[in-house]
C-alpha cells in the first residue's frame, strides 16, 4: 500500500516539475527581454566624462567630441531666452533666494 | 538525335526536381536552423564576389572630418547599432536571432574570424556599398532609398572608427544634439 503511494506521489511530483521548470524559464527569459530594452531614448551626450588629459587633439575622435561637446554647452546656454521672460520678475529677490538655498545646504551637511 | 534527346530528359528531370523540391516545403527556411556548411559556403562566396565587383570602383573620400563622424555616429546608434553592436556589447535580440548572424562591427577588421581582411579602402568601398544597397534576405536594409550618399560615407566613416572607441565616446559621438 506504501509503495503504491509513494509511486503515484513520486509520478505526481514528476509531472508537476515537468511543467513548472519549463514554465519558469519560460517566464525569465521573456522578463530577460522585457520589451523596454528596445526602447532607444533620445539621449544627450554626457560631456562630464571626457579626459581632456588623454585626448589627442589631432585625433577627428577628439575633435568631434569637443565639437559636440561646445555646440551642446551653448545651446543649454542660448535655450535660456531672455526676450521671453517676464518683464516684471523681480531680480533683486533672487540673490535672496540663492543664499537662503545654499544655507540649507550647508545645514544639511 | 540521341545528344538532343537526352538534354531534353535532364532539362525535364532537372525542373521537375527543383519544381518538387520547391513546393513540397521540405527546404527549411526557419532562421534559427543554420544551413548546412556547404550551403552556407556557397552562399558566403556568392555574396562577398558579389559586393567585391560591385564595389571595385567606388571612389573613397576623406572619412577623417569630425563632422563626418558626428552625422555618421547618431545614425549608427539609430540605424544600424541594434543589429551590429556597440563598445561594451557582445550580443543583442537581433545579432542573436538573425540568420545570418549580422556582423559585429565593434571588431576590427583583424578580429573578425573567417573572413578576408581588406585594406582600409577596400573596406570603406564595401561598407559603402553594403550600406546603400542591403543584402537580400539577409536583414540588410538598402538605406541609399533613404538616404543620400554623403550620410551614407558618414557612417562609412564612423564604422572605420567604431572599433577603436570607448562606450564613453561611443555615448558622446552618438548623442543626439
Amino acid at each position: 500500500m506504501k509503495t503504491v503511494l509513494i509511486k503515484t506521489l513520486t509520478k505526481k511530483v514528476t509531472k508537476i516539475a515537468l511543467v513548472l521548470i519549463p514554465a519558469l524559464t519560460l517566464s525569465m527569459t521573456a522578463t530577460a527581454h522585457d520589451p523596454s530594452m528596445h526602447v532607444k531614448k533620445a539621449e544627450k551626450a554626457d560631456c562630464s566624462k571626457m579626459d581632456h588629459s588623454k585626448m589627442d587633439m589631432k585625433d577627428p575622435v577628439a575633435m568631434a567630441m569637443m565639437k559636440k561637446c561646445m555646440k551642446q554647452a551653448e545651446k543649454s546656454k542660448g535655450q535660456m531666452d531672455h526676450s521671453k521672460m517676464d518683464k516684471n520678475m523681480d531680480h533683486s529677490t533672487m540673490k535672496k533666494i540663492d543664499d537662503k538655498i545654499s544655507e540649507n545646504e550647508q545645514h544639511n551637511h | 538525335m540521341r545528344i538532343l534527346k537526352l538534354l531534353l530528359l535532364v532539362v525535364v528531370l532537372g525542373t521537375g526536381t527543383a519544381t518538387t523540391i520547391m513546393y513540397s516545403g521540405i527546404v527549411n527556411v526557419a532562421a534559427d536552423e543554420p544551413h548546412s556548411d556547404f550551403v552556407y559556403w556557397l552562399l558566403e562566396e556568392t555574396r562577398e564576389s558579389s559586393i567585391k565587383k560591385a564595389a571595385q570602383n567606388i571612389k573613397v573620400p576623406d572619412l577623417e572630418d569630425p563632422e563626418m563622424l558626428l552625422m555618421g555616429g547618431t545614425d549608427y546608434e539609430f540605424m544600424c547599432s541594434s543589429c551590429h553592436l556597440k563598445p561594451g556589447q557582445s550580443e543583442s535580440d537581433m545579432s542573436i536571432g538573425l540568420y545570418p548572424a549580422p556582423p559585429n562591427l565593434t571588431l576590427s577588421n583583424e578580429e573578425h574570424v573567417g573572413h578576408e581582411h581588406e585594406n582600409d579602402e577596400q573596406a570603406s568601398r564595401k561598407s559603402f556599398w553594403v550600406i546603400k544597397h542591403g543584402i537580400k534576405a539577409s536583414a540588410m536594409p538598402a538605406w541609399g532609398k533613404t538616404h543620400d550618399d554623403e550620410r551614407i560615407w558618414a557612417m562609412v566613416a564612423f564604422i572605420k572608427r567604431l572599433p577603436t572607441l570607448t562606450q564613453e565616446q561611443y555615448q558622446i559621438l552618438t548623442a543626439v544634439e
